[in-house]
């Protein structure tokens, strides 16, 4: 009897193919292992085969395209929650331009970065997957000079450079138990895609990211609107203003951390950097467009 | 007595030539560009002529150091200054991460078929318009979603504003 079955050389094989598909990157090559798995009748390997990739793609981060499907998603979520976007050509453009000052000299500058001004009177700024950027008017008017906006688009930049979002959705769908959240899978599974997004846009707008996650874009927003060449000290300066206003208001603690400990996040910045105060907040620039607030 | 092998003094050179190379290596700084746009300038000021113009991630050999201006010399052999707030002594991230991004894409796309976005300028694709029928979006919010990313301001515009603010290179 003939010990060595055709089984096993043929899982050898087709795993290897695998293996080999996997670190060369060619997803063709597992799909011919698939289909020829599947011609030689064996129908047990080509699942086999097939959920490889599958586990495999699952581990693998969003691309950037699915990335921009997922960002659109959750931008629906934050303007039709935040009372729609506020249309004024003029602060449009304006705060399109320091926005994309900013962006380019991010760690992620070759994306396209889009900024517009939420009708809501609450004091906050959201930033969705794939570069949407959004700041309220309430927070607008909070402002003073431009090396505040600045930092304030350089801390949102920082959450979609440093992927915060799609964190969440990753971890999302593992404990969903989803191996993928891409395009396919949103066109196959449009409910699950749905619930993916939800439950993103759930964090974001209301639990809030993780604290750690929050404290990161203040000190990298920071050092985008530094390098762009604004004073560093404007930031501390905006959030002290802020912490003066919002006081320990629960509400807007639930989605951020205490002004504090944001303080002390940006001042580890400027202190690390030996940064000092260079004047160069740009306050009339700003103050022309405060009225159309 | 053995008279010293001819092959001594050559190889005593080689040894200095590699100690003084391996030194030269191990003092010379790099940086990388990190913008979207930098240029390399004759001179530390921004109105000084462009001899390059620099790409996002290049690695770039310090030369000297004036003020807020960096003497560099990039791989290709062009010497010039670049402003040291668009540069970064740490390899940029996200090369590597992209790749893995794309091959995910490339594993999950096998088993789709032919699903493809259509961003371009619209904002929505096909995937989040079905998301939005989904969820009741009003059209109002998709039009501003799609408007928000057909929104155009090119790098120069950027640099115009920059220069106009007296900001980065461009600091008075």
């Amino acid at each position: 009897m003939n010990m060595r079955s055709k089984f096993p050389r043929a899982l050898t094989l087709a795993l290897s193919l695998v293996t080999f598909s996997t670190w060369s990157g060619c997803a063709e090559i597992q799909q011919i292992a698939e289909e020829s798995a599947r011609r030689s009748g064996d129908e047990r390997m080509a699942k086999i085969i097939h959920g490889s990739g599958t586990v495999v793609s699952g581990l693998l981060p969003i691309s950037y395209e699915e990335e921009q499907s997922i960002g659109a998603a959750i931008a629906l979520q934050v303007v039709a929650r935040y009372g729609g976007v506020y249309d004024q050509p003029e602060i449009t453009r304006y705060v399109n331009l320091v926005g994309r000052a900013v962006a380019l000299t991010c760690d992620r500058p070759d994306i396209p970065y889009h900024f517009a001004v939420l009708n809501s009177d609450s004091i906050n700024a959201f930033a969705a997957p794939a570069g949407y950027v959004f700041v309220t008017r309430g927070l607008l008017k909070q402002i003073r000079n431009e090396a505040e906006l600045a930092a304030v688009l350089g801390h949102e930049i920082a959450h979609v450079s440093q992927k915060h979002i799609l964190e969440v959705i990753q971890r999302s769908k593992r404990l969903a138990g989803v191996s993928e959240a891409g395009l396919a899978y949103a066109h196959q599974n449009p409910d699950v895609f749905k619930n993916l997004i939800d439950a993103a846009a759930k964090k974001l707008l209301d639990e809030g990211l993780d604290q750690e996650k929050e404290l990161e874009g203040d000190s990298l927003g920071e050092v985008f609107a530094a390098r762009v060449g604004y004073d560093p000290t404007a930031y501390v300066v905006l959030l002290n203003r802020l912490r003066v206003l919002k006081g320990d208001d629960k509400a807007f603690f639930k989605t951020h951390p205490n002004f504090s400990n944001r303080i002390n996040a940006v001042q580890q910045v400027i202190q690390t950097h030996g940064w000092k105060p260079t004047g160069v907040l740009l306050e009339n620039r700003f103050a022309r467009l405060r009225g159309k607030i | 007595m053995k008279r010293p092998s001819r092959l001594a003094a050559p190889l005593v050179t080689l040894l200095l030539l590699s100690l003084y190379l391996l030194t030269g290596v191990a003092l010379a700084e790099t940086v990388f560009v990190q913008s979207k746009t930098a240029k390399l300038r004759s001179g530390k000021t921004s109105l000084d002529s462009v001899v390059a113009d620099l790409k996002f991630g290049e690695p770039l050999e310090v030369l000297s150091k004036e003020g807020n201006w960096l003497a560099v010399q990039t791989a290709r052999g062009a010497k010039g200054w670049i402003f040291a707030g668009k540069t970064t002594p740490t390899k940029p991230a996200g090369s590597e991460d992209d790749v893995l991004a794309k091959l995910g894409k490339s594993f999950r796309r096998t088993e789709a078929g032919d699903v493809t976005a259509s961003a371009g300028a619209r904002g929505l694709d096909k995937v989040s318009e079905g998301y939005a029928n989904r969820v009741g979006i009003t059209q109002q919010h998709r039009d501003a979603i799609d408007r928000m990313a057909a929104y155009r301001i090119n790098d120069q515009e950027v640099e115009d504003f920059l220069k106009q603010g007296g900001l980065g290179e461009y600091a008075k």
